[in-house]
């Protein structure tokens, strides 16, 4: 049976009420799953300590983000990512992200240990924080510290990340460790966030090959992203051979979401969701750590993680969503959502659909010719 | 960005006097294909390995002798660049005489070289990110204010410029790509859109479905 991590504090990472990182998406998804009567144990973490914290990130950066207060302008690092656009500061900033933290540091533990195995953590996904910069709404970086965390368990970790933007965070802070793989499959930051995730960052020293990258074209649907995901993941993980897997479940690569250009419906990421599933079982012995992520259409991103825990408890799949659900949160919202767990059949209009496809396998392709030597003979 | 921003010194160098086949031996061990040749101390020439291999291929009629002086096959006069040249001046110099470097000199003295691959180097710099950010891009009418214009919005959202990149597309519109420290640039682009600037992308509104 997998464990469920979630606190009911996990609210306080609230960046205000213009903010698209709201965790009014995992209240939905709560509910939601209570409306469906779908028994949902779930353990309260404790907040991450100050030294798993500082296996990341640097101890001036912790500092900067404790003392961060919303009123006073003076103790925001600005070149520490404090203060920004993306990252106002908030309330007690410090204690809500380490809380975070300590969710998906708790369903690592509970997997490293044996008690489960597979954990999903519903927050967390922090994937753009850096060792001494907060970005992209993330202050700490969750999955890096839960990744030090299976490391010191001896646990070779893959990680693989399907938010629509690159994991630059996770990639950076591990980018020389050989036995850690990231992988991430996001929109190409030729113009999208953070930039990065081209094809040739592979790695640096002992760590070459073992960070990969699949930036997809702007307007890649479930077929193209489903192709090159068949054409590397189980490919990357079965030269890795992997302990565990440790994903990033952000949603936003979803064709509703309001900040990137990717295609994908709820279809898409079931197919994706049970492909994620079954590898765990082929490489790891079903061993997972999950979490949460960006996702940013509230409607379609809490259909999509309710799927994802659906599928993780092997429950049937519900066709209709509960009417009284329904009302309280197009009220809530102001705003219609759909009233079904899958989006109605899509047909998007792409006329460079072919080239969008063809793009993707060349540059699945290159990567896997680039990241060739590297895993099978010294550069 | 100036020539002495990205020139490589100090410099390798031959002299006139050398031999074709210690200036060959040098340029492998140091892992160069330029070297500026001296006359008592004073510039008066350059010898790549393509004047090398030319200069002593067995195809020619008459090959070079690897005991034969670089003085004899160096080009002469040497083109040069002053470091506080702008870089797209050393481009410029390079393209038209299809060369691939320039030695740097201030005065009468040698201070650095400029090769075809330090002009990479910048091109990489210049497009390139440093720091996490979305990019944008957008035409605006070749006409004074225009840029001022882009700037305030983005400001006025709270948007922090990290790069900005522009060219002329045609007589009379300017394409400019800019690089911003947020994830939420289509917010930003609507907002530019609102005031009137041709966003090129992202998309304004939602994906169409």
């Amino acid at each position: 049976m997998p464990s469920f991590t979630f606190h009911p504090d996990y609210y306080r990472y609230y960046f205000g009420p213009e903010h698209p990182f709201s965790p009014v998406r995992q209240e939905m998804l709560l509910s939601l799953l209570e409306a469906l009567e779908v028994p949902l144990p779930l353990d309260e973490p404790a907040p991450a300590s100050r030294e798993a914290l500082c296996t990341v990130h640097a101890p001036a950066f912790v500092d900067a983000v404790a003392q961060a207060a919303p009123d006073d302008p003076t103790t925001h690092d600005t070149a520490k990512g404090l203060g920004t656009a993306d990252v106002p500061v908030f309330e007690d900033m410090h204690d809500a992200a380490r809380l975070l933290v300590g969710g998906t540091l708790h369903a690592a533990q509970a997997v490293a240990s044996g008690q489960t195995p597979k954990a999903l953590q519903l927050g967390g996904g922090l994937h753009h924080g850096h060792a001494a910069l907060a970005s992209g709404f993330c202050v700490y970086n969750d999955l890096s510290v839960a990744i030090h965390h299976l490391r010191a368990e001896g646990l070779r970790v893959a990680y693989l990340d399907v938010d629509v933007h690159h994991g630059d965070g996770v990639q950076a802070l591990h980018y020389d460790d050989p036995d850690v793989l990231t992988l991430s499959l996001h929109e190409t930051g030729r113009y999208l966030f953070p930039g990065t995730g081209r094809v040739h960052e592979l790695g640096r020293d002992a760590g070459k090959g073992y960070s990969l990258n699949v930036p997809l074209e702007p307007f890649t649907e479930d077929d193209s992203y489903l192709d090159v995901f068949e054409r590397v993941v189980p490919y990357a993980l079965d030269h890795f051979q992997p302990d565990v897997l440790l994903v990033q479940c952000g949603a936003d690569a979803h064709f509703s979401d309001p900040l990137a250009d990717l295609l994908l419906t709820t279809q898409g990421f079931e197919r994706l969701f049970r492909r994620i599933l079954a590898l765990t079982d082929e490489y790891t012995d079903g061993r997972a750590v999950l979490t949460l992520g960006g996702g940013y259409a509230p409607d379609a991103t809490v259909r999509i993680w309710a799927l994802l825990i659906l599928l993780l408890q092997n429950h049937p799949l519900p066709d209709a969503l509960p009417a009284d659900w329904l009302a309280t949160w197009s009220e809530q919202l102001d705003a219609t959502l759909t009233p079904t767990l899958h989006d109605a059949p899509q047909a998007f209009d792409i006329p460079r659909r072919d080239t969008i496809a063809a793009q993707n396998t060349q540059v699945s392709k290159r990567l896997l010719e680039l990241v060739a030597p590297a895993w099978y003979q010294a550069w | 960005m100036l020539v002495q921003d990205l020139m490589q010194a100090p410099v390798h160098t031959a002299t006139a006097d050398q031999s074709l086949g210690a200036v060959y031996a040098f340029m492998q061990n140091q892992q160069v294909r330029h070297l500026p040749v001296l006359r008592d101390d004073r510039l008066v020439g350059v010898i790549t390995d393509r004047d090398l291999r030319l200069a002593t291929s067995q195809l020619r009629s008459d090959p070079f002798d690897p005991t034969d002086a670089v003085a004899d096959v160096m080009s002469q006069p040497p083109h040069t660049a002053g470091p506080l040249d702008p870089i797209e001046e050393a481009a410029r110099l390079m393209r038209q005489h299809a060369i691939g470097c320039l030695p740097v000199v201030d005065g009468e003295i040698l201070v650095g070289i400029v090769t075809g691959t330090d002009l990479l180097d910048a091109l990489m710099r210049l497009t390139g990110i440093s720091k996490p950010g979305g990019r944008l891009e957008v035409r605006l009418p070749d006409e004074t204010g225009q840029l001022a214009r882009l700037t305030a919005t983005v400001a006025r959202q709270g948007g922090n410029i990290r790069s900005v990149l522009s060219y002329s597309e045609s007589a009379n519109a300017l394409r400019v790509l800019f690089q911003v420290d947020t994830i939420k640039t289509r917010a930003l682009a609507r907002a530019l859109h609102a005031e009137g600037i041709d966003v090129l992308w992202p998309p304004i509104g939602p994906p169409t479905a």
